[in-house]
């Protein structure tokens, strides 16, 4: 028989006692349905995390300590180790203490791969109000090297520096504080942010507090990923920030002990060993996000053991099921074998039987995982993530589909060898004899 | 004639030592091309296991087949299946038919083991179909024949792969003695208008009688090979007259 026959054959006595087969696929359905929905909400879960990574810097960007800090800030982020004891170094300084050289700074940018590093500021805001506004609100902004870095947008467009005047991006939890509708209503306007002037306030309390004038260029879509919820500024209003806030303070006493940058992804690896030598090392927010992507893999392995459970008894379904089809058809396999049919072939078709089994499961899981995945996600967004627009709950990917498939398949085939050997081992004599 | 089927001592036994059971007993048997022979003996007597030696699907103990003067004991199995395939058609007392399966898919479904294409082979069956007198039920389901229609069914699936050789197994037995008449007459006018030889296993003297030749078997040895070469056609129109009076007879009873 040719494959495309036995197939059509196989597929054919599949499906005349159908109560029974039917069964048999739903076991197998249970165990695909579980892995396929799992999967694709482990996807969703994935994609906004990279979707947020990226708005926060991606794959490209770092944040660059000095070695003795080091340790502590990835201990926080779940790498390194915090509960290490550490000798001091009187050249480094103590944790707090170890500042990032200019000279050092520009051994790091020389290093093949780093396309921008800049000494992070940290600035201390007091408050932004809309220019001409009395009331203020408390805020906190930071710049990072705009490089290949996303923003969410809801409106406008990323900062850049070449309006040669502060741009600010405020988020959408900003637009109601300001009275403004929409967040197309807050392009173009004029806000002030103001910061401490640390030295001035050792001489006059009451007034040690300096504002910049900025331009809202862009409103930032809702998101869980944001640096701290901080606002994102261009380099502009970031260095008028920092000049007034480190008016008067003597060149000793700033503290600059965290640069970031953007980076060569490929070649992240070489370029820790070389910061290593200079003495600094560095996170990226795939370091950061690494636990939350932990937590998500570990109920993903959780959720495929379950589904593996389900497909092994799923599998059992399959050999009894097979091994009474076998024994019904005792005569027919006789039959097949005296009119020329081959050992081979008889096992072929049995085996395709049982892949079918695996097949149609598999294929029922995806169907209905996919529509009670969307319908969830539909729901979800009228709901409880209606306040996150890019988050899918759900992404199914046609290749982890396909390999699900597969795999399934492959043990219903393994499942259906024992049944249809026995039907190949038939002796066409005796199953045709006519008790 | 040609030698289309050779047996040379033929020995086979079933199980081992104590059990031991000699079904037959060193058989020398030649069928030529074009024949029909009955062979007939009791139950148990070997026929049923001479015919499976004969027809490929079982192996003698001792001895050697020959199809055509080749050796067929020293065949693979996969060769063995082929010739099957190519050479035999069969025809079994119980049908064996995929009950669900429409009369067209079961009468092709030597051609779909053969490999056939879709539309040649769905060519071939209409064609066997036609022989038989059945074309009107081509899309009919297996089971909703009658007795006679469903050993009609199988004989069109015999002869759909045009073989050398058919063989039946008491292919009247489960027919009333009309039907299996009917069934007579289509293996006979295989046998005669279309050359095929015809290896018939009964115990029926009836249906024994129309072959040209009876090899009678008891215990495993043939006790008696006769070739009547009676004019097959004579026979053939006498029992044509014999059931047209039964129709009339039928018929006035109504």
């Amino acid at each position: 028989m040719k494959l495309f026959d036995l197939i059509k054959t196989a597929n054919h006595n599949l499906f005349r006692s159908k109560t029974r087969t039917f069964l048999t696929i739903l076991a197998v359905f249970i165990g695909s349905f579980t892995i396929i929905l799992s999967n694709a909400i482990n996807s969703g879960v994935n994609d906004f995390i990279d979707k947020q990574v990226a708005t926060i810097g991606g794959d490209s960007f770092i944040e660059v300590f000095p070695s003795a800090m080091y340790d502590q800030v990835a201990g926080m982020m779940g790498g390194g180790n915090t509960s290490k004891v550490k000798e001091y170094n009187e050249n480094t300084g103590g944790f707090m203490g170890a500042n990032i050289s200019n000279e050092d700074l520009e051994k790091m940018r020389k290093v093949d791969g780093v396309e921008n590093l800049e000494i992070f500021h940290m600035l201390s805001t007091e408050y932004m109000r809309l220019e001409g506004a009395d009331k203020k609100y408390d805020v906190s902004v930071e710049y990072f090297p705009e490089g290949n870095f996303n923003v969410d947008l809801s409106a406008g467009r990323m900062t850049s520096n070449d309006s040669g005047e502060g741009e600010i991006i405020i988020n959408e939890d900003w637009l109601k504080p300001f009275g403004l509708d929409s967040a197309k209503d807050a392009l173009g306007k004029t806000v002030e942010v103001a910061v401490k002037q640390t030295a001035k306030c050792y001489v006059t309390p009451n007034n040690c507090i300096a504002s910049a004038k900025a331009k809202i260029v862009g409103v930032q879509a809702p998101g869980v990923l944001t640096m701290d919820g901080d606002l994102h500024i261009n380099q502009i209003l970031d260095n008028k920030l920092y000049s007034l806030s480190m008016e008067n303070v003597p060149e000793s006493s700033v503290q600059n002990y965290i640069a970031v940058g953007n980076v060569d992804p490929a070649k992240m690896d070489k370029i820790r060993e070389e910061f290593k030598k200079i003495g600094y090392d560095f996170i990226t927010v795939s370091d950061a996000v690494s636990m939350i992507r932990t937590f998500f893999d570990a109920i993903l392995v959780v959720f495929n053991i379950f589904g593996g459970i389900a497909l092994l008894a799923a599998a059992i379904g399959i050999i009894n099921t097979l091994f009474m089809s076998v024994q019904e058809r005792t005569r027919e396999i006789g039959l097949e074998k005296a009119l020329g049919m081959g050992k081979g072939k008889i096992f072929l078709e049995f085996s395709i039987e049982a892949i079918l089994l695996g097949f149609w499961g598999s294929a029922l899981g995806i169907l209905i995982s996919m529509i009670i995945g969307y319908s969830v996600n539909a729901v979800a967004h009228e709901t409880f993530l209606a306040d996150f627009p890019t988050f899918e709950l759900v992404i199914f990917n046609p290749l982890n589909m396909t390999i699900i498939t597969l795999i399934i398949m492959a043990i219903a085939f393994v499942a259906g060898t024992l049944p249809a050997r026995k039907a190949s081992k038939k002796d066409p004599i005796n199953a045709l004899r006519y008790e | 004639m040609n030698k289309v089927i050779e047996a040379k001592n033929l020995t086979k036994i079933y199980g081992k030592k104590a059990a031991a059971f000699t079904a037959l007993k060193n058989i020398n048997l030649s069928i030529y091309e074009g024949e029909s022979v009955a062979i007939v003996g009791k139950s148990g007597s070997g026929k049923s296991t001479l015919m499976h030696i004969l027809a490929l699907l079982d192996r003698p103990t001792k001895g050697e087949i020959l199809i055509d003067g080749k050796n067929a004991s020293k065949l693979k199995n996969k060769e063995l299946n082929k010739l099957r395939n190519e050479r035999f058609g069969f025809v079994f007392q119980q049908f064996f038919m995929n009950a669900n399966d429409t009369v067209l898919e079961n009468v092709l479904l030597p051609l779909k083991i053969a490999k056939l294409g879709r539309k040649k082979r769905k060519k071939e069956a209409l064609e066997a179909l036609k022989i038989v007198d059945l074309e009107s039920k081509v899309k009919n389901k297996a089971t909703d024949l009658s007795g006679g229609q469903k050993q009609r069914v199988c004989i069109a699936r015999a002869i759909v792969n045009q073989p050398q050789v058919i063989f039946a197994d008491e292919p009247t037995g489960n027919l009333d003695s009309a039907t299996g008449d009917k069934i007579t007459d289509l293996l006979f006018d295989l046998n005669k208008k279309h050359g095929v030889t015809l290896i018939i296993v009964t115990h029926d003297e009836d249906l024994a009688k129309l072959c040209n030749r009876v090899v009678r078997i008891s215990d495993g040895k043939i006790i008696s090979d006769q070739t009547v070469r009676k004019d097959l056609k004579k026979a053939a129109s006498k029992k044509r007259e014999t059931e047209a009076a039964r129709v009339k007879k039928a018929n006035e009873r109504k």
